[in-house]
């Protein structure tokens, strides 16, 4: 397979990666705390931008994966004695293995209807959770792992780069253009001989590993998993914000997106009264990106400024 | 000539309305055959069956011998049937040349993406649209429109072309000059083709044979001259006008 | 379980009892996604309102639920014509049918404003819960107890979906609808502005919506908060999508389905299993729905 060549924003992304790798040892732990909320946050988005905005399949209820790879981890860590790490590979492992299972059922609803099943599966699988005994019902379960902030920055940003590397092959290969082909059309897609029914499958479970792998590591982050929190539809409506204002489908606009909902969100939280407020302000971002400029912030340039479509991507 | 596109007394419904009632017809290897009939009286939905995006309410079709209704439109695509849209159904976003490049793609199996574009740039001269190759398909006319919808098919690398009304709204030395593309891409590229149309100058030209259908049913079959002259068809095409006769 | 029976039937009457509830809460949703084929993602954040609305007029003037409703849905209907204009009318406007890139956007920017709505609520609000205490007693009917309250708001809720029925198919801008939902062209032709007619179907969807918030208090001593919207919701999908989106009487059948459902299941699990059980399978039943019969249970 020839490797397609690399854009500057991708150097531009890996550049910052790069950067951060290095300069993680020497932060004080608040900074290092805050980038590694960041990424999660960036990882997530990544995630649904594979199926949400490659693909055009609006998942909802993409939290599902993250919160059953948290308990993925909160079990294999206090049940299995697993290391953290391995509790991350599980959380992956198990977002593969249920997006492949919600997928074969779900991905056949077009648009809403999609939309609607993801987000009810979200909410069933909260509820089955809170009454699962072997998942301590509702009560969550405590880590007792101690606090590797560097342990657990590093395992983040080896997730983030991976996405970042797979969201660019996926986009420049063949497989985007297949899935390119599935968002505009999907049936004059298949009227060319394109297997949409099994890529998108590949990619929900592709999405499903990174979500499941985010929110096992977030698990491991909060030291613990509690079902109302890691189920938390708050999640799925961050990632879906992330990637509509920073350009779904592009290479670097859920990173943008989630710098800019990210810190926004962290800087409301220092001020409680504004919590509310900032959530609220985020939502008519989202109002004004979608009827505004519904390409996200990377999308839109890349329409005003052809010239640049080479450069920013 | 061994037939290799059959379809086994087709029924097709969708909910109380039955757009094809019982329609059997087969086409041979390298053959074009003309499927006619008015307006309303089931050729696109038949074609939506032979091509797969459609399961038949019963009845059967078989490519070769083996049957392929009910089966995914994509699986058809890469068994060597393509078909293209009454209306175009181009990808706006994309360039004209990553249109037909997609279809090369994966219908006609190129899998590395530069070969496939290589292949698209080909196809794309074959039928006269190199000089748009960059592009995008959404500032294509109409008429621009059915010669990709064409090229994407032709670079499927099917056998077997269901062509829907490629031939509507040309002038006529557009006309002139469209059929003897398809004559000449057929004695090329040597596919079979069932086309859906309107214009009687192109089925006359180009058929070997013509079914007619009306609402739903086969209701003649023959050379394109028999058929003609059939006293049902007249019938059925009361009204339509001379647009349409014959040359 | 002493008496079995008994427990099942009393539960199947407030599954029905609520259920009408459900269907009229939902019915907002379904008259929008039948007439517009937009999907207000932001739906339950208006039945909330609808909520509060009651919740404040009860605590300002003393009116009970059935005395806000009316208010309700009149502050619907402004917020009908509001939202069709604010969110909609951008994207409807001069096209034949819904695209893919319409159904998108008007996804993505409802759900912009359920974000902002349920957040401005829970900065004005506050998040305890709250409720209106009005009960207007019991009846009896035989070993069963129903509220009289809820039979009450019951009652309500059938009239309005009747009520929509018999405007949608006895009047001339009832009509109209149907004809704009069938086929906007074709409305044109005839003389029927799309524009008009869709902000018309949307103020009548919020309407309902709304006043669908004020009868559900009724089932919410102590329930009304910022985050109800977020479960009611999921819950209106998917009785529009059991009825089948545009068919008026399918959000009754919906409605009663889901609230049998949610009442009757945890009678037959353990308790502490019960109320989660039933909403998971409440949820969940939209699956095999859409899978076998995509238009909707009724035909």
């Amino acid at each position: 397979m020839r490797l397609p060549r690399f854009s500057p924003s991708f150097y531009g992304l890996g550049l910052v990666l790069v950067v951060l790798a290095i300069i993680a040892p020497a932060l004080p732990i608040l900074s290092l705390t805050f980038l590694t909320s960041l990424l999660i946050y960036t990882a997530l988005a990544y995630s649904i931008n594979l199926i949400t905005g490659l693909t055009g399949y609006v998942s909802f209820g993409h939290v599902v994966f993250m919160g059953t790879g948290g308990y993925a981890l909160g079990y294999g860590v206090s049940a299995l004695h697993l290391s953290p790490l391995a509790g991350v590979a599980l959380g992956g492992a198990v977002g593969l293995v249920l997006a492949l299972g919600i997928g074969i059922v779900t991905l056949r609803f077009r648009g809403v209807y999609f939309a609607i099943s993801s987000l009810v599966t979200a909410l069933a699988a909260l509820q089955i959770v809170l009454v699962t005994p072997a998942l301590n019902d509702g009560q969550g379960i405590v880590l007792s792992v101690g606090f590797q902030a560097r342990n657990v920055f590093y395992t983040i940003w080896l997730i983030v780069t991976a996405e970042v590397v797979l969201t660019y092959f996926a986009t420049h290969g063949r497989l985007g253009y297949g899935i390119r082909a599935i968002k505009s059309d999907e049936d004059a897609a298949r009227a060319l001989g394109i297997d949409a029914t099994r890529l998108k499958l590949y990619v929900f479970m592709l999405s499903g590993l990174f979500a499941g792998a985010s929110g096992a590591l977030f698990a491991w982050f909060t030291s613990g998993v509690f079902p109302y929190v890691v189920f938390d539809l708050t999640f799925s409506l961050f990632m879906l914000a992330m990637i509509i204002v920073g350009g779904m489908g592009t290479n670097v606009g859920p990173f943008l997106g989630a710098v800019i909902v990210y810190v926004s969100y962290w800087y409301a939280l220092t001020v409680p009264s504004l919590l509310g407020l900032a959530f609220a302000a985020i939502g008519v971002i989202v109002i004004l990106v979608a009827l505004l400029i519904p390409a996200g912030i990377v999308g839109t340039i890349r329409r005003r400024f052809p010239s640049l479509r080479g450069i920013l991507e | 000539m061994s037939v290799r596109l059959v379809a086994t007394d087709v029924h097709k419904s969708f909910g109380g309305v039955q757009a094809v009632r019982g329609l059997s017809l087969g086409l041979e290897e390298g053959r074009v055959v003309g499927l006619i009939g008015p307006n309303g009286s089931g050729k696109t939905t038949f074609l939506g069956v032979l091509s797969g995006a459609l399961k038949p309410t019963s009845g059967t079709v078989t490519l070769d011998g083996r049957r392929i209704d009910g089966l995914s439109a994509d699986k058809v695509v890469r068994l060597g049937i393509a078909r293209t849209h009454q209306i175009p159904r181009p990808f706006p976003e994309m360039t004209v040349r990553e249109n037909v490049g997609v279809a090369a793609m994966f219908g006609g199996q190129h899998h590395d993406p530069q070969d496939a574009m290589n292949e698209a740039n080909g196809v794309l001269s074959l039928v006269g649209l190199e000089a748009s190759a960059d592009r995008s398909a959404a500032v294509l006319t109409a008429q621009e429109r059915k010669r990709l919808e064409f090229a994407r098919a032709i670079a499927t690398r099917a056998k077997v072309l269901l062509l829907d009304e490629i031939f509507a709204g040309l002038s006529p030395e557009e006309l002139r000059a469209a059929i003897g593309l398809f004559q000449k891409l057929q004695q090329e590229l040597g596919f079979g083709a069932l086309i859906v149309e309107h214009v009687m100058r192109a089925v006359f030209a180009l058929s070997d044979r013509v079914v007619v259908i009306d609402e739903g049913r086969k209701i003649a079959e023959g050379t394109p001259q028999d058929v003609v002259r059939d006293a049902a068809v007249i019938e059925a095409y009361l009204g339509v006008g001379e647009a349409h006769a014959p040359p | 379980m002493v008496d079995a029976g008994f427990v099942v039937f009393q539960d199947l009457a407030y599954g029905i009892l609520e259920g009408c509830v459900f269907a009229v809460v939902a019915h907002g949703l379904n008259l929008i996604w039948g007439v517009t084929k937009v999907v207000n993602v932001a739906h339950g954040e208006f039945i909330m309102l609808g909520a509060y609305g009651a919740y404040f007029l009860s605590a300002w003037f003393g009116f009970n639920p059935l005395l806000s409703a009316p208010i309700d849905a009149l502050i619907g209907l402004g917020a009908g014509v509001l939202f069709y204009f604010g969110f909609l009318h951008r994207e409807l406007r001069g096209k034949e049918t819904v695209t893919l890139q319409t159904e998108m956007v008007t996804l993505v920017a409802t759900f912009g404003l359920a974000l902002f709505i349920v957040n401005l609520a829970t900065s004005v609000f506050s998040v305890n819960p709250v409720g209106i205490p009005w009960n207007p007693g019991v009846v009896r009917a035989g070993s069963i107890s129903l509220p009289v309250g809820s039979l009450e708001v019951a009652a309500i809720s059938v009239a309005v979906i009747a009520a929509t029925h018999v405007f949608l198919t006895r009047t001339y801008l009832g009509s109209a609808i149907r004809a704009y939902s069938q086929d906007i062209a074709a409305a044109q032709l005839v003389g029927i502005n799309p524009t008009f007619v869709a902000a018309v179907a949307t103020a009548l969807g919020l309407s309902a919506t709304m006043l669908g918030g004020a009868l559900l208090t009724v089932w919410l001593p102590s329930g009304i908060n910022p985050l109800m919207g977020q479960t009611f919701a999921p819950i209106c999908f998917v009785i529009v999508v059991l009825g089948g989106p545009g068919k008026m009487w399918g959000s009754l059948v919906g409605g009663l389905v889901l609230g049998v459902i949610i009442n009757v299941v945890p009678a037959f699990v353990e308790p502490s299993v019960g109320a989660s059980l039933a909403l998971a399978i409440a949820f969940l039943v939209l699956i095999p729905v859409l899978l076998f019969a995509p238009e909707g249970i009724v035909r």
